[in-house]
C-alpha cells in the first residue's frame, strides 16, 4: 500500500541519509521522494510502499533527532491505530 | 583552549570523571589534553573492550559510559558496542577521533566514514565540521544519549578542530519533548486491570531505564499481580516478591510462560516483544488484551497490538494505574505452578552441575554484587539460577547478544563501583572473544572475579545442532582450548580449575573472599543443554524439556 508523507528534517549533513535508512530498514519501498531546502530545513515529500502498517515507520521516523515533523497524507482507514 | 582541551573540560563538568579507550594517530591532542586532566582514563587492550567498559559502567550505575577510539579501525572497532547499547537501550557516548578535515573523503590514512558506519547503530551521531560547533555538540551529545530512552551517540571529531581554538558556549538543552499522558488511555487500562481475572505484568528493561523499580514494586505489592521478567528486567522484580514467576521466553521458567500464556491481561512495562520474549507471535499471550507503558512510542503495537497505551516515563506512567487485588484464584494458580515447575539442584552425577554451582554462587555472594556474562548456555543460566535485586547487578547482552561482552563490562562496572563484588560469568567460547583484556584487569589491580564454565564447545550452538540440525556439529568444537587458569596466570590473576561436584563450595569460597581478581575455571559436561526450550517457531507454552526431548 502506498502512503504519501511530507516531512520536515534539519539541514544537517547526515540527516537525509539517517532518514533514508530508516525507510529502508523498517520495510518500506521508496517510490518518491523531493527534497527542498527552505529556512535551514529540508521539506520532504515522499511516498512509501510496504505492506506494512505506515504508524510502523511514522513513529520510528519522528524519533529522530533531525525530524522536526512527519505528516502523513493518506491515512488508509484500517491502517489507523 | 583548544578542542582538545575543551572535549575534556566538558566531560569533566558533565560529571564524567573515568573513560576507557585507546589512542591513536587522529585523536592524539585528545589524549594529549587528558595528559594530567582529572578525568582518569582506564587503557584497554581493543577498542572493542573499551566500548563494552563504557557499556558495563553506564550499565552498572545508570550513568553515561564514555569510550574514545582513534580513526578508521579504532573507530570500527567500537562499533559492536554501540550496536550492543543501542539495542540495550545504553547510555553511551562514543568520541572518535577522525583524519584532519581537509583529508577527509580522500581515502587518507584511517580514514573510514565513520559517521556512515554510525547511523545504524546510534541514537544519534555526528561529524564535527567547525570548531565553533564542538562545544554544542558535546553537549547536546551527552544530554541526548541519557535523556529519553538512553542510547549510544557518536561524535567524530578531526584532528584540526582537536588542535584548533574553539570557542566554549554553555549549551542549555531544550525542554525535552515529555509525552503527555493520555488519559483517555489510562481510563482504558484501568477499566481493564477492574475487569482483569487473571492479569500478568511482564516487566522489561525500561525500570531500569526510568529508574523506576520503586514505583514497580509499589504496583506489584499492592496489586499482588504475578510477574514475570525480560533478561534485561531481571533484577527489577525484587526476589523476595511472593508472585516472582522469574523470566519468561524461550529458555524461561515454565510458571513464567505458562502464566503469560494462559493471562488474561498483560500489563507490559517497558518491554518491547522481542522474539525471543514471544517465541511465536501469533501464539503469544493470546487470550490477553495488553496494556502497554513505554516511554518509546514506536514500541507501542510494533510486535503485538495494545488495547491501552501508556506512552510515558514509567515513574509518570505506573502510579497512574489503579491497583486492583488480584483475584485470590489467580495468585493461588500462578503459584503452584511455581511449585510444581521449581528448578532442581539433586543433579546425579559426578560432575560440575552449572546450575547448582550458580545457584550456589548467587545465594553467598555479596546481594549488591554485580554479575557480568557473556553469550550462550551459561548466560542463560545465570538468568534462571541467580538472583539479582537490582538491574544494575545484572549486565547481559540482551538484545545484541554479544560474545565478549562479559569481561569488558565487568571491569567497567569494576571502575565504576570498585567497593561492589564483581564477577563476569563466562564460557570457554565467549572469554576468548575479549580474553585481551586481562591485562587490564592487571593493569588496574581490578578484583574482578571470572567464572569460566567450560564445555569445551560452543554449547548453545552445539545444543542447536544435536535438537535440530540431526547433531552434525559443525565448528562447534572446542576442545583445544588453552589451559585458562595458566592464561590467567600469565596476566598476574590466580584461580583454580574443578572438575567434580564436590569443589564447588571451596571454588566458590575462593571467588567470594579473594580480595584481588580470581579465576575459576569449571569443567561442565559437554553434553548439558539449557532448560527448558521453546523451538524455533513454537508457542511458549510449547517448551521442551529435559524429561521429553
Amino acid at each position: 500500500m502506498k502512503h504519501s508523507l511530507t516531512v520536515t528534517l534539519k539541514n544537517q549533513s547526515v540527516a537525509v541519509e539517517r532518514f533514508l535508512r530508516v525507510v529502508r530498514h523498517r520495510g518500506f519501498d521508496l517510490t518518491h521522494f523531493q527534497l527542498n531546502l527552505s529556512d535551514g530545513y529540508y521539506e520532504l515529500d515522499m511516498t512509501v510502499d510496504s505492506d506494512k502498517p505506515i504508524y510502523l515507520l511514522t513513529t520510528q521516523l519522528a524519533k529522530l533527532i533531525d525530524v522536526k515533523q512527519v505528516t502523513l497524507q493518506s491515512v488508509p482507514q484500517q491502517q489507523a491505530m | 583552549m583548544t578542542g582538545a582541551e575543551l572535549t575534556i573540560d566538558l566531560l569533566a563538568k558533565h560529571g564524567v570523571n573515568e573513560v576507557f579507550g585507546y589512542p591513536g594517530g587522529a585523536i592524539m591532542p585528545i589524549y594529549d589534553a587528558l595528559y594530567g586532566a582529572p578525568v582518569k582514563h582506564y587503557l584497554t587492550r581493543h577498542e572493542q573492550g573499551a566500548g563494552f567498559a563504557a557499556v558495563g559502567f553506564a550499565r552498572s550505575t545508570g550513568k553515561l559510559g564514555v569510550c574514545f577510539a582513534t580513526s578508521g579501525p579504532g573507530a570500527t572497532n567500537l562499533i559492536t558496542a554501540l550496536a550492543d547499547a543501542m539495542m540495550d537501550s545504553v547510555p553511551l557516548l562514543a568520541i572518535t577521533g577522525q583524519v584532519p578535515t581537509a583529508a577527509i573523503g580522500s581515502d587518507a590514512f584511517q580514514e573510514i566514514d565513520v559517521l556512515g558506519m554510525s547511523l545504524s547503530c546510534t541514537k544519534h551521531s555526528y561529524m564535527v565540521e567547525r570548531a565553533e560547533d564542538l562545544a554544542e555538540i558535546l553537549q547536546e551529545a551527552m544530554h541526548l544519549a541519557q535523556s529519553g530512552r538512553p542510547g549510544p551517540v557518536l561524535v567524530d571529531i578531526p584532528k584540526d578542530i582537536q588542535l584548533a581554538q574553539v570557542p566554549f558556549h554553555p549549551w542549555l538543552a531544550a525542554d525535552d519533548y515529555l509525552p503527555q499522558l493520555d488519559l483517555n488511555q489510562v481510563a482504558i487500562a484501568n477499566q481493564l486491570l477492574s475487569e482483569a481475572k487473571q492479569p500478568v505484568a511482564y516487566v522489561g528493561g525500561g525500570v531500569q531505564g526510568a529508574d523506576a523499580q520503586s514505583e514497580l514494586m509499589q504496583f506489584l505489592e499492592k496489586t499482588q499481580m504475578p510477574a514475570v521478567s525480560t533478561l534485561k528486567a531481571l533484577g527489577s522484580v525484587l526476589p523476595d516478591y511472593e508472585y516472582d514467576l522469574g523470566m519468561l521466553g524461550m529458555h524461561g521458567g515454565q510458571a513464567a510462560n505458562l502464566a503469560v500464556q494462559e493471562c488474561d491481561v498483560l500489563v507490559c512495562i517497558g518491554a518491547r516483544f522481542d522474539d525471543r520474549v514471544t517465541g511465536n507471535l501469533g501464539k503469544f499471550a493470546a487470550k490477553a488484551k495488553v496494556i502497554h507503558l513505554d516511554i518509546d512510542a514506536a514500541e507501542v503495537g510494533k510486535r503485538k497490538p495494545a488495547k491501552a497505551s501508556l506512552i510515558a516515563d514509567l515513574k509518570t506512567s505506573l502510579p497512574q494505574l489503579e491497583c486492583f487485588v488480584t483475584p485470590q484464584p489467580w495468585r493461588d494458580h500462578t503459584k503452584q505452578m511455581m511449585i510444581k515447575h521449581a528448578w532442581r539442584y539433586d543433579y546425579p552425577g559426578e560432575k560440575v552441575f552449572a546450575p547448582y554451582l550458580l545457584n550456589q554462587l548467587s545465594q553467598r555472594m555479596p546481594k549488591t554484587g554485580v554479575v557480568c556474562c557473556d553469550v550462550g548456555q551459561h548466560q542463560m543460566w545465570v538468568a534462571q539460577h541467580m538472583k539479582f535485586t537490582h538491574p544494575s547487578n545484572h549486565l547481559s547482552s540482551g538484545g545484541a547478544g554479544t560474545m565478549g561482552f562479559g569481561l569488558p563490562a565487568a571491569i567497567g562496572a569494576q571502575v565504576a563501583r570498585p567497593n561492589d563484588f564483581v564477577i563476569t560469568v563466562s564460557g570457554d567460547g565467549s572469554i576468548m572473544m575479549n580474553i585481551q583484556e586481562l591485562a587490564t584487569i592487571r593493569r588496574n589491580n581490578l578484583p574482578v572475579k571470572i567464572l569460566i564454565l567450560d564445555n569445551q564447545r560452543l554449547g548453545m550452538v552445539r545444543q542447536w545442532q544435536e535438537l535440530f540440525f540431526d547433531g552434525r556439529y559443525s565448528e562447534t568444537n572446542l576442545s583445544d582450548n588453552p589451559d585458562f587458569v595458566q592464561l590467567a596466570a600469565v596476566f598476574g590473576i590466580p584461580g583454580q580449575t574443578i572438575t567434580h561436584a564436590n569443589q564447588v563450595d571451596d571454588a566458590i569460597t575462593a571467588l567470594v573472599t579473594s580480595t584481588g581478581p580470581y579465576i575459576v575455571h569449571a569443567c561442565i559436561d559437554d553434553k548439558e543443554n539449557v532448560w527448558p526450550l521453546v523451538p524455533p517457531g513454537a508457542a511458549n507454552d510449547e517448551m521442551m524439556t529435559e524429561s521429553a526431548k
